[in-house]
């Protein structure tokens, strides 16, 4: 469960991010968050990440009350999250199959355990023939779905896509978008910043729309045009 | 989780990123050993100055020198007054005459010709202008400026010459040097450093997009960092070690040649300083790569 209490967040530089965000997403949910650029977004999946410490309020992730939660526990608290950004971030010297195991490596999986369970992953967004591929041999979508699995290869409980159609031909984002469905229903909770106005009204998912740093409306079913 | 495999696979990460940096890492290298050596060198030089200085101490001998223009008979009466003081070991009084000093001094000069000439007219001439010398032993060091003092007293005596005044000019000069060489290294140290620290804020740079997913899917400190660290340590490595090699065969060759012209030296040998030369050229080496390592990754030892 992901529980924003008040939360603001403001910079040194004086901008006022997230202005007394209170919201809750609970284990399964899937959402989109919607809003314009500068509206808060960013800003409030770096306070998920703990990228950025927030300013005032409390916020409390999976059980990690991250205004308390000390530094050297916060690699252990990333474990929950798997993390997908627009530009993909894949290593490009490193194959499919490398780019995925990389996950697992960085928090010490052994090799015999990578090697059973980076085709599993990969199956699940049907990558499973590119193993041997480099980022470069793939399309914008493939590449997405690289860094999908590898958002998932530590099996974390929430999974963030921040804009991750926002790179790829029109044509293949509904397979992203399809496939981050397909990870809501195997009980990941999803959290979705887009600004696909199409997909959000089509999947009929809860809509939180952000402006100026407050959250003006939360809806289940909602539309992306309630900004 | 330090399995045995992610070990391995750091000290990987980091010999890759090394050779991907390798014209810095060849600077840092170049630079620590520069460092190491000008340490080894100084060190052997006071080790050596030291060594000398202990013969010296042990040596526990003055020099009386007589008037000049003394008789036979004189010369016979001082040394009976020297044999008389207590602190003199009386065996070990040695009469050194005037010619004896004269034939050294001609033997010191051989392959001079015009001063060997000097010598030879002022033989000819019975004009020897070097005194008569004792060179005595004494039995209690902390007793010497009084013994100095009787013999000084002793009608016929021009000069004593205590070797202590030679070992208190070497000790001086052991100072200036452990002087200049302790500002010298901590200056060579600096740099060194800073050089470590370009060179592993670059493969930090290059590898920042790594870093970043590491972070993200939660590696932990210890596991993004321990590479830049390794660096540190296999930078030092392959500095403090060819600098001992070098070390050892520059110093053993110096001492060859030197040792054959000044006899009255004499030399530590490397063997008796290898061990701790080692131990010390290696932690140095190390501790040097560790640190500069440490500063350029203190961005990154946050969460």
């Amino acid at each position: 469960m992901i529980e924003f209490k008040n939360v603001s967040k403001k910079y040194s530089n004086g901008t006022l991010a997230l202005d007394d965000v209170s919201l809750t997403i609970n284990d399964g949910e899937f959402v989109f968050i919607v809003g314009e650029s500068g509206a808060g977004k960013s800003t409030m999946l770096k306070t998920l990440f703990r990228e950025e410490k927030i300013s005032a309020g409390k916020l409390i992730v999976d059980g990690y009350d991250l205004t308390k939660t000390p530094n050297r526990k916060i690699p252990y608290y990333r474990r929950k999250l798997g993390i997908v950004f627009q530009d993909f971030r894949l290593f490009p010297n490193k194959t499919v199959f490398e780019n995925v195991a990389f996950a697992m490596r960085a928090i010490g999986v052994p090799t015999k355990e990578i090697n059973r369970r980076v085709p599993q992953i990969l199956s699940i967004v049907n990558l499973q023939d590119k193993l041997k591929n480099f980022p470069r041999e793939l399309s914008g979508g493939e590449q997405q779905r690289v860094a999908l699995a590898r958002a998932l290869a530590n099996n974390p409980s929430i999974i963030i896509a921040d804009e991750p159609t926002g790179n790829i031909d029109p044509k293949l984002s509904l397979e992203i978008m399809n496939l981050l469905i397909k990870i809501h229903k195997i009980g990941k909770t999803v959290i979705v910043v887009t600004h696909e106005k199409n997909f959000v009204d089509y999947f009929k998912q809860r809509v939180i729309t952000i402006k100026d740093g407050h959250v003006v409306d939360d809806k289940i079913g909602g539309m992306f045009d309630a900004q | 989780m330090r399995s045995r495999y992610s070990l391995t696979y750091l000290i990987g990460q980091s010999i890759k990123s090394l050779s991907r940096n390798s014209m810095m890492t060849l600077a840092s290298v170049a630079v620590l050993l520069s460092c190491l050596l000008v340490m080894g060198t100084f060190s052997l030089l006071v080790l050596n100055i030291d060594h000398n200085l202990e013969k010296l101490g042990d040596m526990n001998q003055l020099v009386v020198f007589c008037d000049v223009d003394l008789t036979e008979r004189e010369v016979k009466d001082v040394e009976k007054k020297i044999r008389a003081i207590d602190n003199v070991d009386g065996q070990s009084v040695k009469f050194v005459s005037k010619d004896d000093v004269l034939k050294e001094e001609k033997a010191k000069y051989k392959n001079n010709e015009k001063t060997l000439e000097l010598f030879n007219d002022i033989e000819r001439n019975k004009k020897n202008p070097y005194p008569d010398n004792f060179v005595i032993t004494y039995k209690d060091a902390s007793k010497v400026e009084d013994m100095e003092y009787e013999i000084s007293k002793i009608e016929g005596v021009e000069k004593v010459n205590c070797r202590a005044d030679l070992a208190e000019s070497i000790e001086n000069l052991k100072n200036g040097v452990v002087f200049i060489f302790i500002w010298f290294l901590a200056i060579l140290f600096i740099v060194s450093v800073f050089v470590i620290i370009n060179t592993i804020k670059l493969a930090v740079f290059s590898r920042r997009q790594e870093i970043s997913i590491m972070r993200y899917v939660g590696a932990t400190r210890w596991f993004i960092t321990t590479p830049f660290i390794f660096e540190g340590v296999i930078i030092g490595l392959l500095s403090s070690l060819p600098a001992f090699g070098i070390q050892w065969y520059a110093y053993s060759t110096v001492v060859k040649i030197v040792a054959e012209d000044y006899t009255m030296l004499s030399f530590m040998s490397f063997d008796q300083v290898k061990i701790i030369m080692l131990i010390a050229f290696v932690g140095v080496g190390v501790i040097t790569g560790i640190i500069g390592s440490v500063i350029s990754l203190r961005k990154y030892l946050k969460a």
